[in-house]
């Protein structure tokens, strides 16, 4: 096998989620990632294209996107306005038909990474909709009638936040993996590798404060890795003494977003 | 290398092995043979070096698709592999079978004994068939091109962690905490999830309630945007415009649910049934009304079923109209008193009717109307009076994902 993915600087991987990413690509399967949201899910396909020094396609899913937008898309309103004012090449339908990300990554010359962002965002045959294509790795332009194949098999990266649940076959195809929350050792080192200059008690304190509140029940929202980021960035700028963010909560906005959970958050810290 | 090859062991493997998959299903974990298949091919590209734990974490991403089922996959484990003490000979024991093509012949046996007991499991065999040969053909190959597992043993170019050469562990740790502790540590117990259905195939029902308007005989008043460009393209480039009917979801829904004690124990399944319902946003109109036992003048608006927050039932049917469908969802146990007699609904008032009564009028003022029955007794039940009594008047179907299809297609019949 050839290159293996790694933590990079930025991105501090779990072993068994770096095992997950190397296994999808010997097995030449696409790798879903699931987790809580803030569990860096969409950055995990950076990191991956980052190691392994390949380019990364991004196919962000919306609530209206069809599985026919990643494949292709034909132009006829371009080819209407072009036959109005007899532009050359015309009758060339080719010139009119638009790959769509996944089209790209099939048509690459090199290996890329594709991200399938959100995928449960769609509807709910979405991802049925793309079981050939991830299978074999090629599609049919019914226009042009060429086939779409992929020259080098990209390697596929889906994430889901568990919006709706995911077709039986889909899920079949797939390599899973669950992002845990992480424990407080890789949360320190996923917070040194973003802020190495970090003072120690400021760290050991907000983390403190973090993982309680986290820990409080009645919570609706808990806070996430990119939230307690922020918030340490918060806490370093605003000069904030350390043994005060344990009793005083500053800037708690910015780790708790729902006003309720913030009354939750104030009653169980004081009491 | 240090194992010692004998039949016996040989065949131990590869009984260990196939045990594993069925231990997973009687652990209820819906393992399909295109995945197992596929963790065959992680095994035979070595992908788990020959370690136990890290042979758990594989077999867990590519069987386990869901953080749900990682608690029962965890017990499957602990189950077959428990007696094993060593870290690494036994799997390499059953690992090694795999990739014998003398094995093959093995394997084909035992792929056979796999198809006829999955027919059993009512596993699609087609599917299941045409992923094999795949798998068998590749397999093939990859023997002929002499990458045999004890050659490429020595050198296993798997491996984040590495220390692991020739099977021994030379020094250092791996990054894996070892397959047991994790599971001893039993983390994802709270994720479990024993839902007999889920939300998805309750959505995955109500899809079927469509009748799109360019069915119905309106007129044409959309532009369609993708004839005319295609019909002007064809036509040279001359305008052509093309009109259609519009089209949308015409499927109105009327959904009364039963909210009486004896319901309280579906109410998690009728939860998911309303959040399918609300998911569903495909549908023109939904309305949902509850009811205590059986419907009688008024309809509640909240599953309190509070007295004074209501609508009559008489105005429901003057303002939802006949094309409304109607699912009335409940367990139709009652006395037959609340069925019989004037007087005998408990909670409110009768309005001079009795519940078969006001029964009879949602049949006469709807044209489509089924009842979902969460404990419906199979075929005959005369000793539920109620619910026998019911069926006479609504066709009745059991809250199940089979019911609710079944149910869903007797209301888009045409009459």
């Amino acid at each position: 096998m050839g290159q293996k993915f790694e933590s990079t600087n930025d991105y501090v991987a779990s072993d068994n989620l770096m095992a997950s990413v190397n296994i999808a690509v010997a097995l030449q399967k696409p790798l879903l990632i699931k987790g809580e949201p803030g569990t860096g899910k969409t950055m995990l396909a950076e990191a991956v294209a980052g190691s392994l020094g390949k380019k990364l396609l991004i196919w962000n899913i919306k609530s209206t996107t069809k599985a026919q937008d990643g494949l292709y898309v034909y132009d006829t309103i371009q080819r209407l306005y072009d036959g109005q004012f007899g532009e050359e090449g015309v009758d060339d339908i080719a010139k009119y038909i638009k790959l769509g990300k996944l089209g790209d990554s099939f048509d690459s010359e090199e290996q890329v990474i594709l991200l399938i962002d959100e995928i449960d965002k769609a509807d709910l045959e979405f991802p049925n909709d793309l079981l050939w294509e991830l299978d074999q790795m090629e599609f049919y332009i019914h226009e042009t009638k060429r086939i779409v194949k992929a020259k080098k098999r990209p390697i596929v990266i889906i994430t889901s936040n568990a919006e709706k649940e995911l077709p039986d076959a889909f899920l079949r195809r797939c390599i899973f993996h669950y992002i845990e929350f992480p424990d407080k050792e890789l949360m320190e080192e996923i917070v040194r590798s973003h802020y190495p200059d970090v003072e120690d008690i400021l760290l050991k304190n907000a983390m403190e404060t973090f993982y309680n509140i986290r820990s409080i029940r009645d919570i609706r929202k808990k806070p996430s890795t990119s939230e307690l980021l922020d918030w340490i960035k918060a806490l370093e700028i605003g000069g904030m003494s350390p043994d005060k963010i344990k009793t005083e909560l500053p800037f708690m906005g910015i780790l708790v977003k729902k006003d309720e959970d913030l009354d939750t958050v104030k009653m169980s810290i004081n009491s | 290398m240090l194992f010692i090859e004998t039949n016996n062991l040989k065949i131990m493997g590869e009984k260990m092995f196939s045990d594993f998959f069925y231990t997973l299903k009687t652990k209820g974990l819906n393992v399909s043979l295109a995945e197992w298949i596929t963790l065959q091919e992680a095994l035979s590209k070595g992908l788990c070096n020959s370690s136990l734990t890290e042979f758990y974490y594989v077999s867990r991403m590519i069987l386990v698709k869901s953080e749900t089922d990682y608690d029962k996959f965890d017990m499957a484990f602990l189950e077959q592999f428990k007696g094993i003490e060593s870290e690494d000979n036994p799997t390499k024991q059953m690992l090694d079978w795999l990739d014998k093509p003398e094995m093959n012949e093995l394997l084909h046996e035992d792929e056979t004994r796999w198809l006829n007991k999955l027919e059993e499991m009512k596993v699609d065999k087609d599917d299941v068939e045409e992923n094999y040969k795949k798998r068998m053909k590749e397999q093939d190959s990859e023997h002929n091109g002499g990458s045999q597992w004890i050659g490429t043993m020595g050198k296993t170019s798997y491996g984040n962690t590495g220390g692991n050469i020739g099977g021994i562990r030379v020094g250092g740790k791996t990054g894996y905490q070892s397959a047991f502790q994790v599971i001893g540590a039993k983390k994802f117990k709270d994720f479990r999830d024993d839902r007999t259905l889920d939300n998805r195939q309750f959505q995955m029902a109500f899809r079927k309630l469509r009748q799109y308007s360019t069915r119905l005989d309106i007129p044409k008043t959309e532009l369609d945007i993708n004839q005319t460009i295609d019909q002007t393209c064809n036509n040279g480039g001359y305008l052509k415009i093309v009109m259609d009917k519009p089209r949308k979801n015409a499927v109105k829904l009327l959904l009364l649910m039963d909210s009486g004690g004896t319901m309280i124990p579906y109410s998690t399944l009728l939860n998911e049934l309303f959040q399918a319902v609300s998911k569903s946003n495909h549908f023109k109109d939904v309305k949902s009304y509850y009811f205590h036992n059986c419907i009688y003048s008024k309809l509640y608006k909240t599953p309190e079923c509070e007295n004074g927050d209501w609508v009559d039932t008489q105005w429901l049917f003057q303002n939802y109209g006949s094309d409304y469908k109607v699912i009335i969802v409940g367990d139709a146990a009652m006395a037959p008193e609340e069925l019989y007699s004037k007087t005998g609904n408990y909670r409110g008032p009768n309005g001079g009717y009795t519940g078969m009564e006001w029964l009879q009028m949602v049949k006469r003022n709807y044209k489509k109307v089924v009842w979902m029955n969460p404990k419906m007794a199979p075929g005959e039940a005369p000793w539920r009076e109620a619910e026998t009594d019911i069926k006479q008047i609504f066709s009745m179907y059991k809250l199940s994902v089979k019911g609710l299809n079944d149910a869903m297609i007797k209301l888009m019949q045409n009459r």
